[in-house]
């Protein structure tokens, strides 16, 4: 890819372009997401980040729960924690260079918004699109943009 | 699944523009409120019915006795297609062609028997679909 893209790969790592503005609204979500999940996450926000795992039935599931619940809540802040590091360490940069390790992190992070933004927001397939006028404008145009640029961070691992 | 997951605004969002759209603000999560009819948990909307009728995508060895349980991908509206084939091919090595075949049949059909397995070996595919937050479930295989 050229240095035109928005993400691509060179021999140091993969370089990402991104406002130094839209870095602080994504790590000011991902610190809100982390706080609030340190506060519980039984909250009905965060239900596809900590979904069931057996559907059908509810004492196998308490069991899975109580063993792999604590893990996948690491798992969730370690990235999280990772993805807040990598954003606001060249604050001022117009491009960061990630590890592949820090590039998984922030796909893993990307999508954990991208899925409570969804939930708060009941997207559904084939969403309308919205005014710049909606009072709910600056959320669906945050959700949308996590979308690009989570298909960007697959186009480069591709 | 959604394609790009763009389109929830009226700007030009495509991968070809360089920058995204007009300058985010900052979204504060508490202060949406969850308080929509559609939203339901993923339990509620899986029935017996639903369960009995799961069509077989998985072309290996699902109902062999060895491997009692599956592992399903249910479809849903936020994650996107190419995202839930990156992570069929990361989380089980599966070709592209693979990836690609089974999110469709997520896409089309409602879910998709992904793997297939002892109990042990599903729990921890399902662990590690949720950790890329795929909604994901297990059962038994003869159910």
């Amino acid at each position: 890819m050229g240095r035109k893209d928005v993400l691509w790969q060179e021999a140091d790592g993969f370089h990402l372009a991104m406002r130094s503005d839209d870095r602080r609204v994504v790590v000011d979500l991902i610190t809100q997401l982390r706080d609030a999940v340190l506060a519980g996450t039984g909250d009905d926000r965060f239900r596809r980040l900590f979904p069931a795992a057996y559907h059908q039935d509810a004492e196998l599931d308490e069991e899975y729960q109580r063993l792999m619940h604590g893990e996948l809540l690491a798992s969730r802040l370690d990235s999280l924690n990772r993805t807040n590091e990598l954003l606001v360490r060249d604050e001022e940069a117009d491009v960061i260079v990630l590890t592949e390790d820090e590039l998984d992190s922030l796909m893993k992070s990307v999508n954990d918004l991208r899925l409570v933004l969804g939930t708060l927001l009941d997207i559904q397939e084939n969403e309308p699109a919205i005014e710049e006028d909606d009072p709910a404008f600056p959320q669906y145009h945050l959700y949308s943009y996590l979308g690009w640029l989570l298909e960007w961070i697959i186009r480069v691992r591709w | 699944m959604t394609e790009q997951g763009i389109g929830q605004t009226r700007r030009n969002d495509g991968l070809t523009e360089r920058r995204h759209a007009s300058r985010l603000r900052a979204v504060h999560i508490p202060s949406l409120v969850v308080s929509s009819p559609r939203a339901t948990r993923h339990t509620d909307v899986v029935s017996k019915t639903d369960v009995q009728s799961i069509p077989e995508t998985f072309d290996e060895q699902s109902t062999d006795v060895d491997h009692p349980w599956v592992v399903i991908v249910w479809n849903d509206p936020i994650n996107l297609m190419s995202y839930v084939t990156f992570v069929l091919q990361k989380v089980f090595g599966y070709d592209r062609d693979k990836a690609t075949k089974l999110m469709l049949d997520v896409h089309h059909k409602g879910r998709a028997v992904v793997s297939s397995g002892t109990r042990e070996r599903s729990e921890l595919d399902v662990y590690r679909l949720h950790e890329h937050g795929l909604w994901a479930t297990m059962q038994r295989d003869d159910v």
